[in-house]
């Protein structure tokens, strides 16, 4: 097995600062650690991709990052600013914008009030509904349909759509693919890539690479609670096989 | 036409009350997900505080009003929910149910000493009794009209506060998903906080607009249940809608109130049937309303833990109990033995509990009920003599439990499909309809068919309660207290060596995959029907049996001793104590029987004693009698009980006999100073409790492998992760893995020696701690 690679932080392109970067945080659920000193850097304006087999740690990094889990030991720094322990509603306000695994809706409320839940951030309501429904049709079509009786393609159209109009700094996806047809899975990340294009700075957690790595511009392998492999979407594709393996 | 519209107008009035109290019980369930027991309570606590300001301190009705609904009111919500609420996430259903319950109880408590429940008091309607208008000829006080018209703008501002409110819209949104919502910038904790300052405002609006309307006199029992009331309107909506609530609450209200128009005089029990109407009407929509389906997807993981005793162990600690009970009865006078004797069979009811709730994970909050009818049937068929001669037999008592069983089936069949707090709000519903309408019949009824005149509790002459004599079965006669005490020792000892038995038996665990997810267990071809109907069959018979035995301890019943305050009390303090141990039961059972009366009573003879002061005594006194809400209210913060921290402490001992032996023989000398007089009898007690209490803390000192035991101690999961990675461990997994002896003994020497070389490192870095023995064997 590959030793795990000591990146110590330069971004890809070089240049660009980090915008979202984790060093050395440790996390986990009560006893049990499950992050054991993940080093990730997100630079700014460019998509990451966060691959890896299940139970690697991949949703418990996002989860660090969005701020919904606390960092035991390690920084979680957003803008070169050290925010351990901040609370999930400070960073959205402050532009980290995450959409968590499954559905990121409220089922039981009708789109319009889930975009209207968006503007906790600070976007005007109006501009909300115009960049979703401009974006998505469809979703100005059922606007006062209960979001939960939408398909699973709808559905994650309305979690995006919040990305679109809430303007973040960070976006956060995780396993946007889950129980979505391949055709719409690649509708939506169709999507991220213009959202990513357009200056947003990206950090994707997905299990099937194939989907994903077309539009990242660095890519990176986590194993048993660590990233093992940080480098080029292409180089890394090509060790993915042994990691998933075991090797 | 004129007594229809005046009653319809008090009907709608009543419903229009009604629905703000389920309105608040309603938005609090849903954000946070726990059903409030207590909101009556908060009612009851605002109506009297109300009292205080307005009749107690002269303050003018307006500022009165704004003190105890602007300020209270929403200030004792956001406290509970910031002290209390807060801390029960992720709990199981009934550890929610208790801290409420033990809120409940504890506001109740509060209440009486506060405000003496033998002073009158009275609560005149706004703008005075005579401030009256007249619609379509009937007389109408401008307090209903208020009543009413409060009614119908908290109705109207819910609506536009959950729909045209950011933060309504937010508050329906935290029923789906808190995490979601924080993702979104909102605060999950404020809404909350929030939701629960409105929950308790439209308590206490309830409380203090209800008191005048029915009646005028404040009592703190009828108020608090005033939540029953609300439970049924809240339960119509499904505890989800607050429209369909209103409805509900409008039909309660309207019921009562016709009830009470043109029942016909000959209809003795009427008054009876109207107020247990909300419980009957409670348990037809539970029944007939459909509920939500098994949810196999998300498996909570509680906090709730338990170790599982083995028979044997049982059966050691039964002989244990036994001998303990039989030692101590030579230090008690008679009415301790008698009070003694009392907590015991009330333990044998926990029982029911350890069962039902412990056991398959089900709740019964009406324990104490089931006993009613086994006390029942054993009256009526199982007396033989006269007099002081008069005995129970052992048949009276076996076709009692047999009842009992039979409507415990009866009562869960219909509910069996109802989970968690639905089939909890069945069993209440049984239980108040019980002591409000089946202990109340004390009047003799003539049986068409038999011609004999008959009542179901009444000893005769229309007095409502029975006497139980005790039971004699051969040479057997319980009509001697020390007899009687062994005797309940003895069968709760064998009832519970049964339970474990039960528990280690492929029935039991087929009971606790039911508690754990439904779903994956009827998955497994679980027939959930026959094991809830099964379990719920035994729990009833063990309640029953339990309740006849505490009738026979009391020698005479009455309604009172079955209230549904006592089943809930006995609920909370086994939860405290440990609900999935028998020890929690026997534990549960002393302190609701015993424990605390003897305290209060203790506090206040020394109050009547020391005359000086006296003042901080009887402060005690009443302190004491909130202690048990308070405890009960701290078991959000540990869910599993204290019996389960007892046993955890006493594991450390297992391995070091002569600090147990120590102990044992200190105990002895206590025992023998006490019988001897030499030590008062409450010395003897405190020495004993600090004893138990410290010889855990006394081993873990004294013990020089202390650490080494704590290593071993760490989950094999978690080993190498927070201690360092020993030699001892390794050989600890490799023994676990089974790969020990699988190891030739040069590897097996080699995989020390590596053992050894990364214990030198020493510390948390090393790549892949687990990996390492594992990989040793299978190169």
């Amino acid at each position: 097995m590959t030793a795990p690679v000591t990146d110590d932080g330069r971004p890809i392109e070089g240049g660009a600062e980090p915008i979202l970067e984790l060093v050395g945080v440790r996390a986990g659920y009560g006893a049990i650690e499950v992050l054991h000193g993940v080093d990730l850097v997100v630079p700014r304006g460019s998509l990451v991709a966060l691959l890896g087999p299940n139970g690697g740690g991949k949703t418990t990094t996002l989860r660090v990052c969005s701020g919904l889990l606390r960092v035991a030991s390690g920084e979680l720094r957003v803008a070169g600013r050290t925010v351990n322990g901040a609370a999930a509603h400070d960073l959205a306000r402050v532009g980290v914008c995450s959409v968590p695994e499954g559905r990121g809706i409220f089922p039981n409320l009708t789109v319009r009030e889930n975009l209207w839940l968006a503007t906790g951030t600070g976007v005007a309501r109006d501009r909300v509904e115009s960049v979703a429904f401009d974006r998505f049709p469809r979703l100005g079509e059922r606007r006062n349909q209960l979001a939960g009786t939408m398909s699973g393609g709808e559905q994650q159209m309305l979690a995006i759509a919040r990305a679109l109009a809430t303007e973040p700094v960070v976006l956060i996806l995780d396993e946007l693919s889950m129980g979505l047809a391949p055709l719409v899975v690649s509708a939506l990340y169709e999507t991220v890539a213009e959202l990513a294009s357009s200056g947003i700075s990206v950090l994707v957690a997905e299990q099937f690479a194939k989907t994903v790595l077309p539009i990242a511009q660095s890519a990176a392998i986590m194993l048993h609670g660590r990233v093992v492999r940080v480098g080029e979407p292409a180089a890394v594709e090509e060790e993915l096989a042994s990691a998933y393996l075991g090797g | 036409m004129h007594l229809f519209l005046t009653y319809t107008i008090f009907g709608l009035v009543l419903g229009g009350v009604y629905a703000i109290a389920a309105s608040g019980l309603v938005l609090t369930y849903n954000t946070s997900g726990i059903f409030n027991f207590a909101h009556g309570a908060e009612a009851m606590l605002g109506a009297f505080l109300y009292w205080e300001v307005r009749y107690g301190w002269g303050v003018p009705t307006p500022l009165a009003l704004i003190l105890v609904l602007g300020v209270f009111g929403p200030l004792m919500g956001g406290l509970l929910y910031l002290v209390i609420m807060r801390g029960l996430r992720n709990t199981a259903e009934v550890t929610k149910v208790v801290v409420t319950v033990a809120l409940m109880l504890g506001m109740l408590y509060l209440s009486e000493w506060f405000w003496n429940p033998q002073t009158d008091r009275t609560v005149v309607p706004f703008f005075g009794i005579t401030s009256q208008v007249k619609i379509l000829g009937a007389d109408v006080t401008t307090h209903e009209l208020i009543a009413l018209g409060t009614a119908v703008l908290i109705g109207l501002g819910l609506r536009l506060f959950f729909y045209r409110l950011r933060i309504g819209v937010a508050m329906r949104g935290a029923v789906d998903d808190p995490g979601l919502l924080e993702l979104n910038g909102h605060n999950p904790e404020r809404i909350a906080a929030l939701s629960w300052a409105m929950g308790s405002f439209l308590a206490v609006l309830a409380g203090v607009l209800l008191t005048p309307i029915s009646g005028g006199a404040l009592q703190a029992n009828s108020l608090t249940l005033l939540v029953i009331d609300a439970f049924a309107a809240a339960v119509f909506g499904r505890l989800r809608s607050i429209p369909r609530t209103y409805i509900g609450a409008l039909v309660l209200g309207l019921a009562a109130s016709y009830v009470l128009a043109y029942s016909p005089k000959t209809w003795q029990w009427a008054s009876n049937f109207r107020v247990s109407l909300p419980m009957i009407v409670l348990f037809v929509v539970l029944i007939v309303l459909p509920q939500d389906r098994l949810r196999g997807a998300s498996v909570a993981r509680t906090r709730e833990r338990a170790h599982l005793p083995s028979v044997r162990s049982a059966v050691i600690a039964g002989a244990a109990l036994v001998v303990v009970v039989v030692l101590l009865r030579q230090l008690m006078n008679d009415s301790d033995i008698t009070t003694i004797t009392l907590g015991m069979t009330f333990a044998v009811i926990a029982l029911s509990l350890t069962l039902l709730t412990g056991y398959a994970g089900e709740m019964n909050l009406a324990a104490v009920s089931f006993g009613a009818i086994a006390t029942m049937v054993s009256y009526h068929i199982g007396v033989t003599g006269h007099g002081l001669a008069s005995r129970s037999t052992l048949w009276g008592i076996v076709v009692g439990v047999i009842v009992t069983a039979v409507v415990g089936a009866v009562v869960s069949l219909p509910a069996l499909r109802l989970r968690g707090l639905y089939l909890g709000l069945a069993t209440m519903a049984f239980g108040v309809f019980l002591t409000d309408m089946v202990l109340m019949d004390s009047n003799p009824h003539r049986i068409p068919l038999i011609h004999t005149k008959f009542s179901l509790f009444s000893g005769g002459a229309g007095i409502n309660s029975l006497v139980i004599p005790p039971l004699r079965i051969g040479p057997l006669d319980l009509h001697d207290g020390t007899t009687f005490l062994v005797t309940a020792t003895v069968v709760f000892a064998v009832l519970g060596i049964g339970l474990v038995a039960l528990r280690n038996s492929s029935y039991g665990r087929r009971l606790t995959a039911m508690k754990d997810s439904p779903a994956a267990s009827a998955t497994l071809g679980q027939s959930l029907l026959r094991l809830k109907l099964s379990v719920f069959m035994l729990s009833a018979a063990v309640a029953g049996l339990g309740g006849v035995l505490m009738s026979m301890a009391l020698g005479s019943v009455t309604p009172d001793n079955f209230s549904i305050f006592l089943s809930l009390s006995l609920l909370m303090l086994t939860v405290v104590a440990g609900i999935s141990y028998v020890s929690g039961a026997l534990m549960g059972g002393l302190l609701s029987g015993v424990g605390f009366a003897l305290i209060v009573s203790t506090f206040h003879d020394l109050a009547s004693r020391h005359g000086s002061v006296h003042g901080l005594f009887s402060f005690l006194a009443s302190f004491a009698t909130v202690t048990p809400a308070l405890i009960g209210i701290g078991v959000g913060r540990n869910p599993s009980g204290s019996v389960h921290d007892f046993v955890d402490s006493y594991r450390s001992l297992r391995h070091r006999p002569r600090v147990l032996v120590g102990g044992g023989a200190v105990e002895a000398v206590l025992y023998v100073l006490s019988l001897t007089n030499v030590l008062g009898h409450w010395w003897f007690a405190i020495l004993t409790s600090v004893l138990v209490m410290f010889l855990p803390l006394v081993g873990q000192m004294s013990d020089p492998a202390r650490r080494e035991q704590e290593a071993a101690a760490v989950p094999l999961e978690l080993a190498g992760i927070d201690s360092p990675y020993s030699d001892g461990l390794r050989a600890e997994l490799d023994r676990a893995l089974g790969i020990e002896d699988l190891l030739p003994p040069e590897r097996l020497a080699r995989s020390r020696r590596n053992g050894r070389r990364s214990d030198g490192s020493g510390d948390r870095s090393m790549t892949e701690p687990l990996g390492a023995g594992v990989g040793d064997a299978g190169t």
